[in-house]
Order: C-alpha cells, then structure tokens, then sequence
C-alpha cells in the first residue's frame, strides 16, 4: 500500500510556543538571515506561527496559528514553475528539486499559503555553527526556492529501514521534526492512507477544516479547529 | 586580418582575463560539503569560485587525483582482502568509510615494512595524523542529491557496476561516468522508483 | 580560421588559463588521527539534559561523524568526531516525556556557539578591557591554585566566595563540599527570577519549599495568576504537556482555562477567558473567589484549614473581601468575580496557581499564600489526586536541594558586604540581570582575584583575572533533580555526548583536580578524581529501591541508569492528596504579610506600572548569544533581533506615540530607549517589556543589542525573602523619534502593521 503523508495541527492545542519552528530549523540546515537581511523580510521559516488579534483591552482574543507548506493535492505552486523543480511526488508530497529551481520564483508567487522561502544568499554559518549541521538534508545554495518537505529525509530513512527489515512501516514509528517536539501534541503527522494511524482519524474529526479549502489546493495538512467553553459543559 | 575577427579575438581575450582575476578561489577549497560560502554582500555567487562553476558544470571531476599514498586496490583485492573489510558501512548507512590509519597499521605493522610507502603511512600514525585522501567519488554540491549506499548494497548492486574493477586499479580512479543518466537508467531496469524526491532532498 | 574552431580554441585556452590546480593536498589543513570510531551516516542517540532554565527536561542527543576543524596542541587541523546534530526530548525522562521546548532545541547553539572561549586565558590589559591571553592549562591551574593556598596559608579561607547559577544535584554537592571544607562561606546561588517567594508561601501553606508539579491532564479547570506555565515558568514542556492533554485529551471532556494578569502573555493567549487585574491585588482577586465559594458553601466539604489559617480572616469567612470590594481593589467587576467562583465550584476538578508578576511584588507573599488557599479549597478531587502536588523526594541523598530561605538578591547583597578576597564564577551574569541599584557591579570590581569556569564571556566574566573554560553541557558529566514537573522522584544523569570539541575542561572535574592539589580537609572531603566517580558513588545507592531500573549488581546498574538519562522512582503508596500536604505544620503563621502592592516611584512623576517579562526565546538573558532565539520571532509581536516595549493602543494614540516609534522609558534608577508596539492585550497604565537583550558584552550575535529592562529597576524587595519586587517599579514614558530611529525588526519585514494590519507574509 503506498503512503499518503499528512498532517493534523490541532489548534485547540497549539500553545504558541514556537518549539516546532526551532526543532525544524535545527532539522533542516535552515539558514539564520541576521539582522539586517531580516529586516528585509528575507529570513526562511519552513513553519511560522500565525497569531490573530480581535478585540481591545480588557477583551482581546488571540489565535495561534502554525503554518506550514499544506503539501496540497492540486498545488498552485506546481504548473508554474518553468523547470519542474516544484512537482507531486509518488507519495504525495509536493517535491522541491533545489538543483532544477532557477529561482524565478512564480511557485511562491502562486502559493496562497506564502509558506515558500527564497534563498536571496548563500547561507553561512559562522563556524562552528557549521557542525551542526544536518547530513541528511541538502544545504540550498543562493538562487533555491525552499520549503517544509514533511521532513521527507526521515520519510526516506523510515522506509528505507523497513525495506531493509522486509516488514511495512508502522504508524508512530518516525516522525516530524516539529511533530516530535510539540509538547502538547498539537502537530501529528502520519500516513493518510493507513485507516489505523492517529492522523487519519484526527483528520476525520468533526472539528477538521482546510486553510483556503475553498480554493480548491486539497491541501494535506488538516487544522482542528480550537474548542469552545460552554457554561457547564464541553466541546 | 579582418576588423571584425580582431574584435573578437580582443573581446574574447579581455572577457576571459576578466573571469581569470576572479578564478582563483577566495578560500581554500576544502574537503567538507557543508563548510560555510563566503557571503561577501549583494552579490553571491553559487559556487566559491569560477572555477568551481566550469567544472561543475562541465562535469569536470578529477579522474584519477594525486593521492598522498600510493595505495593500490590491485594488490590488496588479489590478497583476497573484500570490499567492506575497509569500506566500513557501506551496508548500514548512507556513505562508505575511508578506513583510518589505524586500520592500515593493523596489518602494516608486520607485512611490508620496507616498502617507502607503508613507511609514509607509519609516519602519519606515528605523527597522529590521518591520511588525508582525496576524494575521488562525489556529486557536486550543487545537484542536492543525498545518495545512500546501503540500499544499493542490500539490493545487490556490486560495488563494481559504480565504481569499476578495482581489481586492475592501484589508486582510485573514476572509471565510470556517474551522472544522473547512469543513475535512472539502472533505476529504470531494476524497477526501482525514479521519483525526483527518491535522491534531490 | 573557421568561427566554430575559433569559438573551441579560445574556450578551451579561457578554461584552461582559469583553471587552477586548487585541488593539491598541501593547500589543506592537516588531519588529526579520529579518536572515536562511528560509522558514517549512521546517527546514534544518546541522552542529554538540557541546561538552558532550570526545569532540568531530559534530552535525546542525535550524534554523527563529521569533520571538525579544530586545535590540538596549537595546531589547527580536521578531525573526524562524532558532531551533535539534532536534540529530542528523552521519552523517559517523567518531566518532558520525549518533547522539547524552542529554546531547548537551541543548545546546539551553545555547544557550537562561535564566541565560546577555547582555551583557558588570562588578563593582560585593563579589568573590563577585553584583553586576555591565552595560557596553558598547567599554567592556569598553577596560578588558581597558588591563590587559593595563600588563602589557606593565610587562614583568611572565609574570604573565598563562589558566585553561580542555582544548581541541584551533584554538581551543587561538589560545590559546598568544597567549600565547606576549604572554610569558605556557603555558595551564592544568583539568577534573576529565582522563586524564592513562591517556595516561601509553599513551605507555609504546604509544608513544601519547592515549586508545585502541576497534573494539568486530569484538570477541568485552570485558573493562573499571572503564571506563563506554557512559556517560561516553573516547568514549561511537562505543563504544555497537561496542557495539550486537557483540552483534547478526552472525548467529551475539555478544560476551561482562565488567565488573570495585566499584559497578555503567550500562555495568557491561550485563555477561554483573560481577566485584566490590577498588577499587585491578583492576591485579592484569588480571596474574593474565595469569599464567594466559603459564603455560598459551594464546596461542602472543604475549607482548606491549613492554607487557609495562612490567611487573616479566613475562618471567618474572609469578610474583608466580598465581591464589591474586591472590584474596587482589582478592577474586577463583581459579576466575573462571582460567576468564576461558581465555574470553579461546579467543576470536576479544579486547580489555582500563582506565578510570574504578581509574586515579584512587595506583597508577593500575601498573593501566592491567597493563591494557595484558593487552590486548597477547589483542587479537592480525591479519585485522581490532587493537580497541584510536588515531586517527590528521592529516597537516598543522591539529590541535594538548595536552601529556600534566601532569595538570589539576598545572597547577592551579602556577597557584596562581605568584601571577598577571591571570587569564583561560574554561569552566573549578576552584573547584567541585578539591577543597577544594586551595585554590584562596584562590588564586584573591587574584588582583587576573580576566576571565571564559564564558556563565554559576558558582562560579569569580562570582570574575571583568569578563566578556565567550562566544556559545553554536552561535552560532560552532568546531573540534575528537576525540582517540579514530574510526579514521580527522579533524579537525571547523563555522560558526555559528543568529545570537547576545544582545549577546554569540565569545571567539575577541575575543581576536583584542586581539591587534590590543596590537600588536607578539603581533599579528604572530595575523595573523587573525576565527577562521574562522584555521581556513581551518588547513584548507586538507589539500586536497591523501587525504580524504573532493576539490577542484580552495581556494575549492572550504573549503565542503566546512564543509557535512560536517569533513575525514576516507583510510586511511594502515599496517596497524592496526603504527599501534596504531608509537610510539617509551619511554625508561624504568615499574619503580618504586606497585603497591598507599593510601587517605586509616585503615581504623579512615573504614571505607568512597568512590568520586565521573561523572554521565551532570550529566558533571563542566557540564551540572547544563540541566533536562532534572536531570529525566533517572538509569538505576539513577531518581532526578531530587537527589543521592544508593548504600550496599550490608546495610550499610545494619547501620547501621540505610534507603531514603532523610538520611545524613553525612564525609572527613577534610570532610562533606556526602545520601539514601542502598540498591543491591545495590555492596561492602558502598564508597560512591558521583554528581558534578555541590551547586552554590552556577550558576543557577536547578542552585544549591543535592545536594551536590558532589569537595569532600571528600583532595588525593591519582598520582605520576607529579601526577593527582588521586579514587578514594582513605575516609570514614564515619551516619544523621542520616528521608526527610522527604533529601527525595530518585525518578521513580517520591516515595521508592518501590528496588530489589525494584515500580515504581508
């Protein structure tokens, strides 16, 4: 049975944090832009969390958000680019190819989720910084388009590893950078097609919606959306 | 001769003494794929130097780089010595292992001390040293390509199909042309996925 | 000739006079021979404990081979060794259970942070003028242990003081043996925001001198005072944990949570309910729920005699705070003072907690002891204990706990009256995060010999005459006993996880190396060669207790411990409700508490409250030299890089201050110049702002940077614990330039609109 990857951002549990935007630069070679390069809009986060404000003092609201590349079905950003750099991998994924991507940049100009980074330099990492860098992840040079790949080097290796063990993968057994770090267990990530794994049911809930769903991406990241308090009983 | 052929040849001439006095590296090259580029400002280049940026693009590699030692694969295979015994790893994870100098010494504290070269590499040991090899098998940084031995080993490619008999090599030489057509093609005949994300990540 | 030819020709003569042979082994660094042997590409997992707060959240270390440039013997080369590249949470660890929080994802950066010292140094030019040189190791233990002797010698041993961050576990055991038998007085334990009030109104109100574990998976109702328990307090990852839990943990069942503070915090953004209070009265507020819940019996059966004998009034009812006065105090309306009262009552269970600003005030007692007895009277869920308990003790005396009877300020100000001869610094910043009222940084500058064991420099260690440079958390022994998190005992215990990567030593392990060289008591009371003798002799003992290890022998048992990352207690049989109220009786009665708030600064020159807020990302200011927490944009303004203050909307439309703007904030102790941002989630009459930036001194990715609130704030204390009130201080504010001027970084890029603008990205 092939895999269908997806995730479930439950945002009655997202606390803000912002642990996950750190384990996934950690995870992924992400550059720091600094300062000033900063300033400019141009710093790469693969997730980002949103917040809203409503109301005034003393009543105002706020919602965190995380947002992520949506890994959409029918992804706006795959029949613009020129070179086939951005396209729909066998599982699923929306694949970024960084040695095709000649950074004209019509894939981030399509996505209306502004989850995809542009590498305006080429990153540096004071040494040594350098160490910690992560093997097995491509490090983009300038001129790469870069996004949230659903941590598809631990994919890779999760499979690669049953393959090697003659047995299917199981639901649980690896995981997300930013999935793995969520204390509250906002972020699940897992195998859409497996009927058993925790992500296909939470995305089955009835609390289940898509970011834009009516814009027709079919994204694969599903927000449960945040509970409510009822005088005397829960939701 | 012609007005226009000495415009050229000049232009020409010019151009490339141009790109010449930005050739040269502003670093040393190093061994590491992950080492940190030089980000200068506005304008950074791909590649640390021009250089870099012919040869990757011409695919240029190195066929046969000077190594430190004259190690000769010939000698070590027909003495029935295998693959892994010093290519540790190569069946568990994603790289095949240089052995250390410890590994040489094992058996080269015995077996052919005289020869100048096992003298050489008694030396590094005795200094605390690695040998510093060249490397010979790589993909340039640019193509983002994560390759992973070990599922090659565990399907039964030979070592040989990807990095030639070694038996008639002394030191390494790359014998085979590894770009990406080599790569699909063999995909394509074992049925193996030839999806982009299968080794660009 | 032909074009075509002509074209190749002149290609080829390009390529080829371009074409360096740039290649050639000689122009490379030479190889250091591996000392350890990993397989390539191949991860191995090994425990950790994360260092960067003091919740003591066990790691999981993903080690690979890599290259390293690195010195040996004054010789820079490559070796192949086993690099730090990811962290996890350890899933054994009781406190985090396999999760991590941001800044706990960042000691990579500490580890492999490009400003750590390398090797031991020593003064040269002026105290403060940066200027070292480097020595041997032999050399600089030579000359510490030379001054230590003299004061042996001397007899004046009471004259060495030891200045550091609060530790627990064997480390801080290293430390006072040490002392104690060199003759010296007791360790100062110093960090900014210790808890000293709240372990104060703990041990009075439950017998427990200890930060509370809080069970929030089995609550169905939160109320926090001012507490940031999913940010920054007490322990973040193991209450985000029950946090996430009840919410969506059970079918049909979800938690309400109710924050009570002034300025919104991260956590408080989470809220079903934000309830603005008056900074200071929170107390108030918590005994106004109370007089609702005691007067209508709304819990029939508790009356929370013991917190509650804490509290004038109590037994009687608490006459002194019904509803309509509590409005007056708190700006509560009576309505919500009641109707919470009445939520709470009718929950399955329910728990009250007091952290953060309104225990860093004059009556930071009297809130938490109010707090407390709130929380007696409605965490009364018997079936699946109570939710605020306290981890229990470990069974031997593996563990040793500080001393809760004296705040970090308070140690502070007696180090500085009692004039050391020598000073011994390790990970503790005073000079930065003490306020300046204290002055100690005069009290520091007039000790003649200062030793630094830290790995970088910072404000206080650019002070030192000699440093010996820590190894970085992961390259030592480390241990720890999380103090709250985990409700079961648990002591953490962790080897190395990747070899010193510079020409550094652990402090522990040098201070034993001294303890040697000095002889005499203070040999014989630190017998060990090396820390992980210590911690062995430490841990084995608790093999023979109920645990998560079974071992037939110590050689069994040590590793196992190791490979987990620690030892966890099996349950003891107490039932949580007696354990979380077992402690002795207090001797005293806290009547003469200081129930109203006072403030630094009249209400006329200094209008607003100024309330300093712990960095998520920059904690006290220990994490500001890692770039990705500078980067981190923070959750509720976005911003990165910057400091800010956050200012209510209309009182920023009413000085005539916009979004961005260069603003003064001035105290009475002095001023600093930061960005406003306008936020809706803060009093009109409160200002706040972050901690951690406005460093002078701490690296290229932290110097230089914002500007540091606790340097202006008044040396007002809590009585009690001598702890500092920073919540106390008043202070004004004016516009003094544009955006041009703040320059404040947002990541949305540039000064985009906050908070009703549209977010550009």
């Amino acid at each position: 049975m092939s895999h269908k990857w997806g995730l479930v951002v439950d945002l009655d549990r997202c606390t803000g944090c912002e642990a996950c935007v750190v384990a996934c630069h950690s995870e992924n070679n992400i550059p720091t832009a600094g300062e000033d390069q900063a300033a400019r809009g141009r710093t790469i986060q693969w997730i980002r969390v949103e917040r809203t404000w409503e109301g005034d003092f003393p009543n105002p609201k706020v919602r965190f958000q995380p947002v992520l590349c949506q890994q959409c079905d029918a992804a706006p950003c795959e029949p613009v680019c020129p070179t086939y750099a951005s396209y729909h991998t066998e599982e699923g994924l929306n694949g970024q190819v960084y040695n095709r991507c000649i950074g004209t940049r019509f894939c981030a100009n399509a996505c209306p989720y502004t989850v995809r980074s542009f590498n305006f330099f080429n990153p540096k990492w004071e040494k040594p910084l350098n160490l910690q860098l992560n093997p097995d992840v491509s490090v983009r040079s300038v001129g790469i388009m870069e996004k949230c790949t659903f941590c598809v080097q631990r994919i890779k290796s999760a499979e690669i590893q049953a393959k090697a063990e003659r047995r299917e993968l199981k639901d649980g057994e690896f995981t997300t950078a930013c999935a793995q770090s969520c204390a509250s267990k906002a972020l699940v990530f897992g195998d859409l097609n497996d009927p058993n794994s925790e992500v296909a049911r939470m995305a089955n809930s009835d609390r289940a919606t898509k970011l834009l769903g009516d814009l027709g991406t079919k994204p694969n990241v599903t927000y449960l959306e945040r509970g409510n308090w009822q005088d005397g009983t829960n939701s | 001769m012609d007005l226009r052929k000495g415009l050229l040849i000049g232009v020409g001439v010019t151009g490339f003494a141009v790109l010449a006095a930005f050739a040269f590296p502003t670093q040393v090259a190093s061994s590491s794929a992950t080492d940190d580029y030089v980000t200068s400002g506005v304008f950074t280049p791909a590649h640390p130097s021009v250089v870099d940026a012919f040869e990757d693009f011409l695919e240029i590699h190195p066929e046969h780089p000077a190594q430190p030692i004259a190690y000769t694969h010939k000698i070590h295979l027909l003495n029935g010595m295998q693959c892994v015994t010093c290519h540790v790893g190569v069946d568990q994870g994603p790289e095949a292992q240089i052995p250390n100098v410890t590994v040489c010494m094992t058996c080269h504290i015995a077996i052919d001390t005289d020869n100048s070269e096992i003298k050489k590499i008694a030396a590094y040991q005795a200094r605390g040293e690695a040998i510093p090899w060249m490397r010979v098998y790589d993909y340039s940084d640019s193509a983002h390509v994560r390759f992973n031995h070990a599922p090659h080993i565990r399907a039964g490619v030979d070592c040989v199909q990807c990095h030639g008999d070694m038996t008639k090599q002394t030191t390494a030489e790359r014998k085979v042309n590894l770009n990406m057509g080599y790569c699909v093609e063999c995909h394509k005949q074992k049925q193996v996925s030839i999806d982009c994300a299968t080794c660009h990540y | 000739m032909e074009r075509r030819n002509f074209l190749k020709i002149s290609a080829l003569t390009g390529v080829a006079a371009t074409l360096d042979a740039c290649h050639a082994p000689d122009k490379q660094l030479i190889r250091f021979v591996q000392e350890e042997y990993l397989v390539p590409g191949i991860a191995t997992i090994k425990p950790g404990i994360c260092t960067l707060c003091s919740a003591g959240c066990g790691l999981e270390v993903r080690v690979m081979q890599g290259d390293a440039e690195v010195v040996r013997n004054g010789q820079t080369g490559i070796i192949k060794m086993g690099l730090a590249k990811k962290l996890e949470g350890n899933p054994r660890s009781p406190v985090n259970k396999g999760k991590l929080c941001a800044r706990g994802q960042a000691g990579l950066q500490v580890l492999y942070n490009p400003d750590r010292i390398t090797h031991p140094i020593k003064r040269t030019g002026a105290r403060g003028s940066g200027e070292f040189q480097e020595i041997s190791w032999d050399d600089a233990i030579k000359e510490i242990s030379s001054h230590l002797s003299t004061l042996q010698t001397s007899k004046s041993t009471n004259v060495l003081a030891f200045l550091a961050r609060p530790l627990r576990g064997q480390r801080r055991e290293l430390i006072e043996k040490f002392l104690k038998s060199f003759g010296a007085p007791h360790a100062v334990w110093y960090e900014p925001f210790d808890e000293a009030v709240l372990r104060q109104a703990n041990l009075l109100s439950f017998g427990h001198a200890a930060l509370p574990t809080l069970n929030l998976g089995q609550a169905d109702y939160v109320i926090s005072f001012g507490a940031d328990f999913l940010g920054t307090w007490n322990s973040p990852v193991s209450q985000s944990i029950g946090y996430g839990v009840m919410r969506q943990g059970w079918a049909g069942r979800r938690a309400k949570f109710v924050q009570v503070e002034s300025r919104m915090s991260q956590t408080g953004a989470n809220a079903d309910e934000w309830i603005a209070c008056r900074p200071g009265t929170e107390g108030a507020l918590a005994l106004g729920i109370a007089h609702v819940i005691l007067s209508e019996k709304l819990t029939p059966h508790a009356t929370a005699s013991r917190t509650g004998a804490q509290i004038a009034g109590w037994a009687a009812g608490l006459p002194e705070y019904a509803p309509q006065e509590v409005e007056k105090q708190t700006g509560v309306s009576a309505t919500v003072i009641t109707r919470l009262a009445h939520e709470i009552a009718r929950s399955g269970s329910a728990t009250a907690f007091i952290g953060g600003a309104p225990l860093a005030q004059t009556n930071g007692l009297f809130n938490a002891l109010a707090v407390n007895a709130l929380e007696s009277l409605v965490d009364t869920n018997h079936e699946t204990g109570p939710i605020l308990s306290f981890t229990p003790d470990v069974p031997t005396n593996v563990a040793v706990k500080p001393d809760p009877s004296q705040s970090g300020l308070a140690s502070l100000a007696a180090l500085a009256k009692s004039t050391p001869q020598m000073l011994l610094l390790y990970d503790a910043n005073p000079i930065y995060s003490a306020p300046a009222a204290t002055k100690i940084r005069e009290a520091i500058a007039k000790i003649p010999y200062i030793v630094s064991f830290g790995s970088f420099i910072d404000e206080t260690s650019a002070q030192a005459d000699l440093i010996l440079p820590d190894n970085a958390p992961l390259e030592q022994w480390l241990d720890g006993e999380p103090e709250s998190g985990s409700t079961q005992a648990f002591v953490s215990v962790a080897p190395p996880a990747v070899a010193p990567l510079h020409n550094t030593r652990p402090m522990t392990d040098v201070l034993l190396g001294l303890a040697h060289q000095l002889g005499g008591e203070v040999a014989k009371a630190l017998l060990w060669t090396s820390f992980d003798a210590m911690l062995k002799a430490a841990f084995i003992p608790l093999r023979t207790h109920a645990g998560s290890i079974n071992a037939k022998t110590d050689d069994e048992f040590w590793p196992a411990v190791q490979k987990d990352g620690g030892w966890v207690g099996a349950s003891t049989g107490v039932s949580p409700a007696a354990q979380a109220h077992s402690g002795a009786a207090p001797s005293k009665t806290a009547s003469d508490v200081k129930r109203e708030p006072e403030f630094a600064g009249s209400a006329s020159d200094f209008p607003f409250y100024f309330q300093p807020y712990v960095s998520p990302s920059l904690g006290d200011g220990s994490t500001a030299n890692l770039p990705w927490m500078q980067e981190l944009p923070d959750v509720l303004t976005t911003a990165m890089w910057s400091s800010w203050v956050e200012i209510n909307q209309k009182t920023g439309t009413r000085l005539g201050i916009q979004q961005g703007d260069l603003v003064e904030i001035q105290s009475a102790q002095g001023s600093l110049r930061v960005p406003a941002v306008l936020s809706p989630g803060i009093a009109p009459d409160l200002v706040a702002m972050p901690t951690g930036q406005g460093h002078e001194d701490f690296g290229r990715f932290a110097s230089e940077r914002g500007a540091n609130p606790l340097a202006i704030l008044a040396p007002v204390t809590e009585e009690s614990t001598g702890s500092l009130a920073w919540a106390a201080t008043r202070v004004k504010i004016t516009r003094v330039g544009g955006p041009e001027q703040a320059k404040l970084v947002l990541f949305s890029g540039g000064l985009s609109g906050f908070p009703h603008e549209e977010e550009s990205r």
